[in-house]
């Protein structure tokens, strides 16, 4: 016995009521009137259960302590519940016997869940067959007997589809309380029965109606129905002797005309069918038993047209036809008369759509199971049209928001392998561009006169990063960038930009050609964060287009990257050991602080600057000594925020922020970027061609001496209008937003109708001059310094350990221990799909060390970066620390798995595959017995965090 | 999950794992240059039915790949691999 | 009886004729809201408007209903402003009850570039008539009460630009009572007839092919959504428009009140009530051009999920039912308007996910095109020809969300 508190009330219920039966058990109507179906069909029976409005009573288990109210649009308030700390709900409502602590923590525990996402369940299975009746039955058994894997659904059983998708995916609720997501291969099975008729007739919303299937279910509860009267065809599971009369319609029979009644049912009203003159006969009843005919549940297979699915039973029956209504309400949902239909088609609605979008009738809970038979008699009558079914859509059953998002994840934001660095040094991370950065450690003035006065370290780990090798390198590099690539000498490195096919600017970075030229050419290519994921895929799209023989290798996780900046930068270098520092424009492998780096001499502050770029494993033992060899130097670090100022006063633009859509070269005033005269080049012919049109506007810089007063909420100019006299004349793109004056702003400008570009402007009223090149240090002297390497005093150089790496034993190691993600010490290889096969065949690596094909031409293994791949001299073979790692046994794996990885498992071992796991891309390499999880590691605190967390989801009975 | 798209490295998976691309096609009869470029940069067949394109298993094998879909039901008619 | 079942329009449906001064191809909102200025504003009535179904059963009826002018382009918010501006009038001039209410729009920053694209698209609106300011978290909490500032811990939120113009109609009605305005000015409407070609007079549009024989016409204007590439291959031009899907979906009635539009272009969703209560979701449009008229599943999931994380109230709510649309997208992000070097073709096209809010505008200024044969200012810049005169109109205010 099980008691459940209705409106306040305490309702008790039996063992195996659904808590539509323990309401009318109680003597109560869950909705005050109408006819119940018991199959979920019609929205008679919608209450708010444990918070949940529109609950269908009749497709919910009673449970003991569950709160209802009888208003199913939920209240005003959430509802309380009774386990709720403070509830005073938990007084009154009571707990059944000595178990009551069990249940209760589980519903605690999901009401702390509560506004996360529920689990889900992957199923992957040959058939699903929805419905468990006797056809879904005997479909499930055939499958079976084929030798199929075979899932079935059954809402009896709590399993409540909500619709059939592309993929194709079946998506349930689960009475364990989480969402099913089930992946048949081969069929689907809708086996989910047909609907009963409702009336509709004046009367139809009164207590005291069911169909005769509900009927025969509640005369299985024990329900006493009373003077019971069947109305259509007779119940055939009533037991005899239930029903007190009963009234066939159609031809030959009946005609239902009315019920009466005050509240609950008094009387039927029934008339001889077809015989204009007879009269209305009035039949005494407690309860009116209808069965007027029965309609298809096949709204699943008809919102899966297209997909392998079988309707099969009585969901595949043809639909019945109702006679077309006269009187009463059609459409219980939205509460639409035969008046209004009618007042609607007088008006001009004619098609079906028309007919439900100016009513409303079919939008409600239902979606048409009630008024869609009616509607379609209805335009027959009236427009001498049968008109199809309106569209069947999700959701057939509706889930709850927090039910629906089970299995989602919201994107993740990279990180720096520094993050922890720069939160022990107090930073504000800030999202941007796909990647948390240091926005300001909480000083910017000193962060500003670090860089310009003394010597600052800023995280660009972000940048994108790609080596590029191969017998074409330099052709498709000519053919990708605007600039001259064959005049890059060795060692050299330049700004370039990218551009679309269109002419505009897609992206920045650096171009470096090796110094160490080997075999034929190879290059390192950077980007900017924003750039960093789109840039592999538009490398490799127009390598592939133009068939050029190159091998691309994404470092961009691979490699972490310093910016060591100000004038005392190569003092700082020099005390960490530096012995040779590159030139401006040019870079070289440098070892600094005991880590090997490639340091590259360009400069986005405009002071003396070096960019380290490094293995992301080795970038905070090398970020921690830079440091304390800075620390004579009064060395800061520098956020976001200040960089976005330093460049600023040199002019330099941030893609996103100054670039719009049409950023051409030309807009940008970057011409000088741009070599119109080499060969071909992405872009090239857009150029050319948009050049032959007058100039609209240009990227300048301007000047305003007397800023505009800056707001606390909006200090910064960017948006503000730039007017030329009473014309508008653009807007400011970038401003620094400091309250000083003379930092230039950056702004599209214009040009007048005479096609000049005003020299003398306003911004936000304020006088305003365009400045041609930046204002702070123009000729760019500070950042070409010549500087002096190795004048460093010996006993002012630090000593710093050599960082060498060791590969990760990972066949030594095993799923013990904690859940704990870890960095791989791995070597990753780009090459001819021929090369690596041959390497595989007879691989150099010790025996203990794993190697995974990532793609033809890509391999990971994890032994150390010296092998030689003896089939392809341009084989680019890298120290790979991009990725994180952690064993699982069998039973952590599929558990993990089966919530967090929606395709397929491979079933061979062992066995590599490939895809997203928790929102996250991953690698699973499956081993009899365990299962290694290979994690971005820039994702990996993410990944941590989502496997912990979903391992901690409690368990659910298998379907 | 929708829409599987075969990757014939790594094999189905949801397209949320993709990267769309298109095969650029520019109509004989223009041979002006610019003609030419302006068509290739902007236009599309933008065809209802069965086209050829390519996709980019970004959170994979990070490897572009052809496959021929059904424009108007999404169905996929034709893989790399088969 | 419902308070929404419609009790004021009167759709008039009259034969076919053999040739109209204007055929619109195309009876959604902009067509039939061409065909409604082209009869109200400039007398002309003789003009019948084709539609391979039921009026407005397209992108019209497929919405999320959101009216607002904060765009990212002076041109832009200038004409979506003149929408703005005839929306609010609409009621009036068709008396008719289209459910138009001003709710103010809040456009939430969860990052530092985010706060700065607000403040920025502040000034710019402000600029153009769009009135929009930029708001402190303080008062983003005042003005929608049931938002997590925390973003669920992950996506604070540090901001929002706030647009008080921002709006919602019922899209059903806006579409029937312009159909209704043309009608009863003697536009003909003809539904369940697909226009299977255009009759070409040598180089000259001179009117459509259906299956009830050929129409003639002095003009013709696609005002098609999902299939216009077909249509204009039909006039020999090839666009610059790919077609995606755009979904949606609803949840049950929510008791409270949730007084404005949210949205995120971080966690890239919006939120409104309906008049009946329900909660409106939309996001960005699918990754992959597609005709295809089928919800997924993928969607609603990720859109419940990143919803949560602003609205965690939503989370019992049930949702109800999901749909989608058909978006012919330009490569700028912004409409297609005007003529397009065929004689007597015109187009209205590139609605992408900002149709619903361009309908009055858009209506209005394609008449003032066919019926003066001069382009209006406003639309100048929106024309087919502003690929090949490099004038793009990149919008970055519109390709975020709706």
């Amino acid at each position: 016995m099980a008691t459940i508190l209705v409106d306040g009330q305490g309702v008790e219920a039996r063992a195996g009521d659904s808590l539509l039966v323990a309401l009318v058990r109680g003597g109560l109507h869950p909705t005050g009137g109408g006819c119940l179906c018991t199959g979920g069909d019609c929205p008679n029976c919608l209450v708010t259960a444990d918070g949940v409005a529109y609950t269908r009573s009749c497709q919910v288990p009673a449970r003991d302590g569950m709160v209802v109210q009888r208003d199913h649009l939920g209240g005003e308030e959430p509802a309380l519940l009774p386990d709720e700390p403070g509830s005073p709900l938990r007084r009154i409502a009571p707990h059944a016997g000595e178990d009551a602590g069990a249940p209760s923590v589980q519903r605690s525990a999901s009401r702390v869940l509560v506004k996360k996402a529920a689990p889900v369940q992957h199923v992957h299975c040959d058939t699903v067959v929805i419905g468990q009746g006797d056809s879904g039955r005997e479909a499930a058994r055939e499958a079976r007997d084929g030798g199929l894997g075979v899932v079935t659904l059954d809402a009896r059983e709590g399993q409540h589809v909500t619709g059939v998708y592309p993929g194709p995916l079946v998506v349930a609720s689960d009475q364990a309380g989480c969402v099913l997501h089930v992946h048949p291969r081969r069929e689907i099975v809708v086996a989910t029965g047909a609907a009963e008729i409702q009336p509709v007739v004046p009367g139809s919303d009164l207590d005291g109606l069911v169909t005769a299937r509900a009927a025969a279910e509640l005369v299985a509860a024990g329900i006493d129905l009373g003077r019971a009267v069947a109305v259509g065809e007779r119940p055939a599971e009533l037991p005899e002797g239930t029903l007190a009369g009963h009234f066939p319609v159609g031809e030959g029979g009946w005609e239902l005309v009315r019920f009466e009644g005050d509240g609950r049912v008094e009387a039927v009203i029934v008339r001889r069918h077809g015989d204009a003159g007879a009269t209305d006969e009035r039949i005494e009843c407690d309860t009116a038993v209808l069965g007027l005919g029965r309609n298809p549940r096949n709204a699943l297979a008809r919102m899966a047209s297209d997909l392998p699915v079988r309707v099969v039973g009585s969901a595949a029956m043809e639909p019945e036809l109702p006679a077309c209504p006269r009187e009463g309400t059609v459409c219980p949902c939205s509460g639409v008369t035969v008046a209004d239909l009618d007042g609607v088609w007088e008006r001009g609605f004619h098609e079906m759509e028309l007919l439900k979008r100016a009513t409303l009738a079919g939008t409600g809970t239902c979606q048409g199971g009630v008024c869609l038979p009616y509607l379609r008699s209805f335009l027959l009558e009236r427009g001498g049209r049968l008109q199809p079914a309106f569209t069947a859509r999700p959701l057939n059953r509706q889930l709850t928001v927090r039910e629906l998002a089970a299995g989602a994840h919201t994107a993740v934001t990279a990180r720096s392998p520094l993050h922890d660095e720069h939160l022990s040094l107090g930073a504000r991370m800030d999202r941007a561009g796909g990647w948390w950065r240091p926005w300001t450690y909480g000083r910017n003035d000193d962060e500003y006169r670090s860089v310009r006065e003394r010597v600052s370290l800023g995280d660009v780990s972000s940048l994108g990063k790609m080596a590029i090798s191969g017998p074409d390198a330099e052709a498709f590099l000519e053919r990708i960038v605007p600039t001259k690539v064959a005049t890059i000498r060795p060692g050299r490195c330049r700004y370039v930009l990218m551009l679309d096919e269109r002419g505009y600017l897609l992206d920045d970075g650096m171009l470096c050609r090796e110094a160490d030229q080997g075999v034929g050419d190879r290059f390192f290519l950077t980007s900017t964060s924003g750039g960093s994921g789109f840039f592999e895929l538009w490398l490799r799209d127009w390598a592939e287009a133009f068939g050029y023989d190159v091998r691309i290798l994404n470092q961009t996780a691979s490699l972490a990257a310093i910016n060591v900046t100000g004038p005392q930068a190569s003092r700082l270098l020099a005390r960490a050991g530096a012995r040779e520092l590159p030139g401006f424009g040019r870079h070289r492998q440098v070892r600094i602080a005991g880590v090997d780096c490639r340091v590259v001499r360009l400069s986005f502050t405009g002071e003396l600057s070096y960019e380290l770029h490094h293995p992301a494993a080795d970038a905070c033992k090398l970020w921690r000594r830079l440091l304390a060899a800075g620390a004579g130097f009064n060395v800061q670090p520098h956020g976001l925020e200040t960089l976005l100022r330093l460049r600023l006063e040199k002019g330099h633009i941030v893609i996103g922020q100054d670039t719009d859509y049409d950023s051409t070269p030309r807009r940008l005033a970057h011409e000088w970027a741009v070599n119109l005269d080499k060969g071909d080049f992405v872009g090239r012919q857009a150029i050319l061609r948009t050049n032959k049109r007058p100039l609209d506007k240009r990227l300048v810089a301007l000047r305003v001496e007397d800023p505009p007063v800056r707001q606390a909420a909006d200090p910064s100019a960017e948006g503000a209008a730039i007017h030329d006299g009473e014309r508008y004349a653009g807007y400011v793109t970038s401003d620094a937003g400091t309250a000083a004056g003379g930092t230039p702003m950056l702004g599209w400008l214009y040009l007048d109708a005479e096609g000049h570009l005003p020299r003398e402007v306003t911004v936000d009223g304020r006088p305003a001059r365009r400045v041609d090149g930046p204002t702070y240090d123009p000729d760019g002297e500070r950042a070409r310094v010549t500087v002096e390497t190795g004048s460093e005093s010996p006993e002012n150089i630090g000593q710093f350990p050599v960082v060498r790496p060791e590969a990760t034993d990972l066949a030594g190691e095993g799923p013990s221990g904690p859940l704990r993600l870890r960095r791989l010490e791995a070597t990753r290889v780009s090459a001819t799909p021929k090369a690596l096969d041959a390497l595989v065949e007879q691989p150099p690596w010790p025996a203990g060390a794993l190697a995974f094909r990532t793609a033809p031409d890509e391999l990971l293994v994890t032994a150390t970066a010296d092998l030689e791949v003896a089939g392809d001299p341009h084989a680019i073979v890298e120290r790979e620390t991009a990725f994180s790692y952690v064993w699982l046994d069998e039973a952590t794996a599929e558990r993990f798995l089966d919530r967090e990885c929606e395709w397929r498992r491979p079933d061979a071992r062992p066995a590599l595959a490939q895809g997203e796991v928790a929102g996250i891309p991953a690698k699973l390499w499956f081993e009899a017995g365990r299962t290694l999880v290979l994690a971005p590691a820039p994702f990996a605190a993410a990944f941590q965090r989502r496997l912990t967390g979903s391992l901690a989801k409690p368990d659910k009975a298998t379907p | 999950m929708s829409l599987r798209i075969p990757c014939p490295t790594c094999g189905d998976r949801s397209v949320h794992e993709f990267v769309h691309g298109e095969i650029r096609r520019v109509p004989d009869h223009l041979t002006d240059p610019d003609e030419r470029d302006l068509d290739f940069a902007f236009h599309h067949d933008n065809e209802e039915g069965v086209v050829t394109e390519r996709w980019f298993h970004a959170q994979g094998c990070r490897r572009w790949f052809e496959i021929r879909r059904d424009t108007t039901t999404d169905r996929i008619v034709e893989t790399e691999a088969s | 009886m419902n308070e929404f079942v419609e009790r004021q329009m009167k759709l008039t449906w009259r034969p076919l004729k053999k040739s109209y001064d204007v055929v619109i191809v195309g009876a959604g909102g902009h067509g039939l809201a061409t065909a409604y200025y082209l009869a109200a504003r400039h007398g002309m009535s003789n003009v019948a408007v084709f539609e391979r179904g039921y009026i407005g059963g397209g992108n019209s009826g497929r919405n999320t209903t959101i009216i607002r002018a904060n765009y990212g382009i002076p041109a832009a918010v200038r004409f979506y402003q003149r929408s703005v501006d005839l929306y609010r009038g609409l009621e009036e001039e068709t008396d008719r009850w289209l459910m138009h209410q001003a709710k103010g729009l809040l456009w939430m920053a969860h990052s530092e570039a985010a706060v700065r694209a607000e403040q920025m698209r502040a000034k710019l609106n402000t600029e153009f008539g769009a009135e929009t300011e930029f708001v402190e978290p303080r008062q983003v909490q005042e003005l929608c009460p049931q938002l997590d500032m925390s973003g669920g811990g992950r996506w604070p939120v540090l901001g929002a630009s706030y647009h008080p113009q921002g709006a919602t109609a019922r899209h059903d009605r806006v579409v029937w009572a312009l159909a209704e305005g043309a009608m009863e000015r003697g536009a003909h409407v003809h539904q369940n007839t697909p226009v299977e070609g255009l009759v070409l007079d040598g180089e000259r549009v001179a009117g459509v092919r259906t299956a009830a024989g050929d129409v003639a016409a002095g003009a013709v204007v696609s005002a098609v959504g999902g299939h216009v590439s077909r249509i204009a291959a039909m006039a020999g031009l090839r666009l610059p428009i790919r077609t995606h899907r755009l979904q949606a979906f609803v949840t049950n009635h929510y008791q409270q009140q949730f007084g404005p539009i949210v949205a995120s272009s971080e966690l890239f969703f919006y939120a409104s009530q309906t008049a009946r209560g329900e909660m409106l979701l939309g996001a960005e449009i699918d990754p992959q051009p597609s005709f295809s008229y089928r919800s997924s599943h993928d969607f609603v999931q990720d859109v419940c999920r990143r919803a949560l994380c602003l609205l965690p109230f939503m989370s019992n709510l049930r949702v109800l039912r999901q749909w989608t649309g058909v978006c012919d997208m330009s490569p700028d992000y912004s409409p297609i308007m005007g003529q397009t070097g065929v004689d007597g073709f015109y187009l209205t096209t590139g609605w992408g996910t900002w149709g619903f809010k361009a309908i009055p505008a858009g209506g209005e200024q394609m008449a003032e095109l066919i019926a003066t044969g001069e382009v209006p200012e406003l639309i100048a810049p929106f024309g087919l020809d502003r690929f090949a005169r490099d004038r793009t109109m990149a919008d970055r205010g519109s390709a975020g969300t709706h």
